[in-house]
C-alpha cells in the first residue's frame, strides 16, 4: 500500500510518498514521479513517511532520476526513513542519486 | 522431552504466483516475528528477501498465475533464521546471476539483478538445488549479535 501526494513549495514539487514501495506499488510510484517531473524542472521525493523499498521501487525511483536527466530537470530524493536508508545504501544508487537528509525547500 | 526454552513458531506459507500475494506474504512473516519475539529489522529484512525471491519467480522463473507457485518455510534457530524458498517454476539457480556493476553511471545502469544483490547481503549460507519440480533456495539471517553489519 503506497500513498502519494504533490504539492508545490519555493519552486519545488514535493511528491510525498508514504507506506510501502514494493513490486505492487512501483509502477504507481514511478508513475507519480514521472508525471511531476512532466510539467516542473525541479522535483523532490519526499520519502519521510515511507516504511519499507524494494528492488522494485528502487528502480521506480532510478527511472524518474532517468526522466529527469533526460530533460535536464532537477531530482532530488530526499529525507529517508533508517530501513529505508538502508536499502540504498546496499543497493548503491546513493552513489548515482542526489539523496538529501532534508528538503530542499 | 522438556525443552528449557520458549516455544517457537514456525511459519510454513504457499502463495499463488500473483504480486497481489506480496500482502499475506508480509502478513505471515511479520506474524512469524512477533511470534519469536524478533524485532522490525527482522521482519524488514525477511520482507524484502522474501520479496525479491517471489517476484523474481513470478516475472523470471514461469510463476506467473501459477495456483500453490511458492512455498516458504521459515525457522528460528540458535544462529538466526533458516528460510527455505521453493517455487515450482523453470529451473533456475539465482546464485549464478552475475552481481550488479554498482558504480555505473545513472545513463548506463541495468535495471536487472538488484533484488538478488539485495538478497545476498541480507542473508547466507545461500544454497541452491532442483528438486524434481521445484527450485529450492535455502539461507540463512544471522542473529542479531553475531552480525558484522
Amino acid at each position: 500500500m503506497i500513498q502519494l501526494t504533490q504539492e508545490t513549495k519555493s519552486g519545488w514539487c514535493v511528491v510525498g510518498v508514504r507506506g510501502r514501495a514494493d513490486a505492487e506499488a512501483a509502477d504507481e510510484l514511478e508513475n507519480a514521479l514521472r508525471a511531476a517531473l512532466e510539467s516542473h524542472p525541479k522535483v523532490a521525493a519526499d520519502l519521510a513517511l515511507l516504511d519499507y523499498i524494494s528492488s522494485a521501487g528502487l528502480r521506480a525511483v532510478l527511472q524518474a532520476a532517468r526522466a529527469a536527466q533526460a530533460k535536464n530537470a532537477e531530482f532530488a530524493v530526499c529525507s529517508l526513513s533508517p530501513p529505508v536508508k538502508k536499502v540504498f545504501d546496499m543497493s548503491g544508487l546513493h552513489q548515482i542519486l542526489r539523496i538529501q537528509g532534508e528538503l530542499p525547500c | 522431552m522438556w525443552h528449557n526454552q520458549a516455544i517457537l513458531t514456525d511459519a510454513d506459507v504457499v502463495l499463488n504466483g500473483r504480486l497481489d500475494a506480496l500482502k499475506a506474504l508480509v502478513a505471515e512473516t511479520t506474524q512469524f516475528c512477533r511470534e519469536n519475539s524478533l524485532g522490525d529489522d527482522a521482519v524488514a529484512e525477511l520482507n524484502l528477501v522474501l520479496e525479491e525471491l517471489f517476484t523474481n519467480s513470478i516475472r523470471h522463473g514461469g510463476c506467473a498465475g501459477m495456483q500453490n507457485a511458492v512455498r516458504i518455510r521459515l525457522q528460528l534457530q540458535d544462529d538466526g533464521v533458516h528460510l527455505e524458498y521453493s517455487d515450482r517454476g523453470v529451473p533456475y539457480d539465482p546464485l549464478r546471476a552475475p552481481p550488479p556493476q554498482l558504480a555505473t553511471p545513472l545513463e548506463q545502469r541495468r535495471l536487472g539483478g538488484l533484488g538478488l544483490h539485495l538478497v545476498r547481503q541480507l542473508v547466507c549460507d545461500l544454497e541452491y538445488r532442483r528438486d524434481g519440480n521445484w527450485n529450492r533456495i535455502t539461507m540463512r539471517r544471522p542473529t542479531e549479535s553475531r552480525r558484522s553489519v
